[in-house]
């Protein structure tokens, strides 16, 4: 694996706090599983470590990332100018696995979906996708990910009921379950409490369920043993999100 | 072409530089970037004589151009260790020194006893900045009493040569490396990070401090239940704290390791192993110069995985441009 250079072609502001950035890169990366990850170096001054983002999009040697801007990298990130160079390490991290016979049922809470966009690009034309967010400015989230791209109406829901079904994404999966089609399988990217409301949901009905995971991270390596979540392994609960995940069994999670 | 090899603890290595503990996992982790054997010698993990699950997360946090570790010695013991990852060094012919700990005395003593003598086995590290449980919890390598008497110990019970590694959390460096000599350790690695503290101000102002929207903005950011949701709305759900507190290392380190490894490496005879902020093949040349006889290379990784790689290429260059043949003429030449 060969630290690459990028150079930013897009790093544009697309609702609230939430960018797009694309970037080209120098060489190609190896071939892209869904629900991998980048590690960037951010280029600005104030930002130390690189910081992970999933990969959103990957073709043509452009790796493209949607983000939300949180802390002080991805706040240095939304002003890094067209041109500019960046050096991205990737793709890194277990991705989302798929089995034969199921449905995928892709739940995305908020800016979980730029995680869970690779994958519904891979399985649309037999999956459901719900997407859950605050409120209706949210929503072109959602458009930025699904135009151009299917004709399947994704599931929307609001918190504020102004756009889709007035809940959270868990609420509305309780309700859409019954029409998903034969043997759902859950694939999530979301806040930790959501992650939690899945899991009490999914155990009731016994259905399996991968979800992507985050946590502040130093190396995206498994070098550093900074990025851990619990898993329910007694013998070693804490497992590297950047090595054994960033994708987690949800039943394995000690949420 | 200048050679980088180095003399140490009666071995040869292809070079000076080492990673620093816990900054390389279990040296299988970097692999498809480099080769394990671009190192001079690979440090482990620390290691105990059980399993240790370390920290709940968060673990790591970002402070000015350094950063604050709290993994908690999370490390799969001593017996998992040799059987699981060993052969890798074997299979690469790498040099590798065990740096171990314990909450202990005893437990010290433990670990080393039971590390057989190996010629790939260059060194034991003593990770002396733990917590001693029976000591009401104070940091072992702060009393020069105490860092004398675990060396003793240990270097009765074992072959390998005894590195202390040091914690610069005390009042006079010096005088604990003059204990550890003294109780026979072979050699000195400073500095391990110094202890630090960072504070979350957004999240706390956001969710904490402002009783006029703490309610509401629990329960809004997400639409989940969260468990004492009208107190804490957004710290971190398993630790319940948003002040963080980690070793800190990376460039802010380096003056004060470079300060450690010039006084101690004039007072102590042994070889002195310095880390602390190294980034660059320049910063190595400093800490050579200081009177390091090796370096340690930590955080510098994380930010460039190839930075290991980049300084044994730096360092070559630089003897060749200056035309030195021989790495040791550079060893201490700041204050010769």
């Amino acid at each position: 694996m060969h630290d690459i250079e990028g150079v930013i072609r897009e790093n544009r502001h697309i609702c609230q706090d939430f960018y797009r950035c694309r970037i080209e890169l120098a060489a190609p990366v190896g071939k892209v599983v869904p629900g991998q990850f980048i590690m960037l170096k951010v280029p600005s001054a104030e930002v130390f470590l690189r910081r992970p983002f999933s990969i959103y999009d990957y073709g043509k040697q452009t790796v493209t990332i949607l983000y939300k801007a949180v802390g002080t990298g991805t706040r240095a990130l939304t002003s890094a100018g067209r041109k500019e160079r960046v050096m991205v390490l990737g793709p890194l991290g277990h991705g989302f696995q798929l089995y034969r016979g199921y449905t995928p049922v892709l739940v995305a809470g908020g800016i979980g979906i730029a995680g869970l966009h690779l994958l519904w690009k891979q399985v649309r034309r037999k999956a459901c996708f719900l997407y859950g967010c605050s409120t209706e400015q949210e929503v072109s989230l959602l458009e930025e990910t699904t135009q151009r791209m299917t004709r399947e109406e994704p599931r929307v829901c609001t918190l504020d009921g102004s756009t889709g079904f007035c809940g959270n994404v868990v609420q509305l999966l309780e309700n859409s379950l019954p029409l998903v089609g034969q043997k759902p399988y859950v694939y999530a990217c979301g806040p930790q409490p959501m992650l939690a409301s899945l899991k009490a949901l999914l155990a009731e009905k016994r259905i399996p369920c991968q979800v992507l995971v985050e946590e502040r991270m130093a190396c995206g390596l498994g070098l550093c043993f900074g990025c851990v979540k619990k898993t329910l392994d007694e013998a070693e609960p804490y497992k590297r999100v950047c090595v054994e995940g960033p994708v987690f069994d949800l039943w394995q999670l000690s949420l | 072409m200048a050679t980088l090899s180095i003399d140490l603890f009666g071995k040869t290595l292809r070079n000076p530089v080492m990673n620093g503990s816990g900054t390389l996992g279990y040296g299988r982790e970097i692999e498809p970037l480099w080769s394990i054997d671009t190192l001079g010698a690979y440090v482990t993990k620390g290691l105990s004589l059980k399993p240790h699950h370390g920290n709940p997360p968060p673990r790591v946090w970002e402070e000015g151009r350094g950063m604050l570790n709290s993994i908690g010695l999370q490390n799969v013991g001593l017996e998992r260790f040799f059987a699981e990852h060993f052969p890798l060094f074997k299979e690469r012919n790498t040099p590798i020194v065990i740096n171990f700990f314990g909450f202990t005395d005893e437990e010290y003593i433990e670990c080393a006893a039971s590390i057989e003598p190996d010629p790939l086995i260059i060194a034991l590290e003593i990770n002396l900045s733990c917590p001693n449980v029976t000591k009401g919890g104070i940091c072992m390598g702060k009393e020069a009493q105490g860092v004398f008497s675990i060396i003793k110990r240990v270097k009765e019970i074992t072959l390998i040569p005894v590195i202390a590694k040091l914690t610069p959390e005390v009042a006079d460096i010096v005088e604990i490396a003059r204990a550890a000599v003294s109780a026979g350790a072979d050699g000195i690695t400073l500095i391990n990070t110094m202890p630090g503290a960072a504070i979350d101000f957004r999240t706390l102002v956001r969710g904490n401090l402002s009783s006029e929207h703490g309610e509401r903005e629990g329960e809004a950011p997400t639409g989940f239940p969260v468990e004492g949701a009208t107190r804490a709305p957004v710290m971190d759900m398993q630790t319940k704290r948003m002040a963080f507190r980690g070793g800190l290392s990376g460039p802010p380190l380096k003056p004060i390791a470079l300060k450690a490894v010039a006084d101690v490496s004039r007072a102590v005879t042994v070889p002195v192993i310095g880390a602390g902020g190294i980034m660059n093949h320049e910063d190595a040349i400093q800490f050579l110069m200081a009177g390091a006889r090796a370096i340690q290379v930590g955080t510098a990784t994380f930010v460039d995985p190839f930075a290991i790689p980049k300084i044994l290429a730096g360092l070559a260059t630089y003897m060749d441009e200056h035309g030195l043949s021989r790495l040791s003429t550079l060893v201490g030449a700041a204050y010769a």
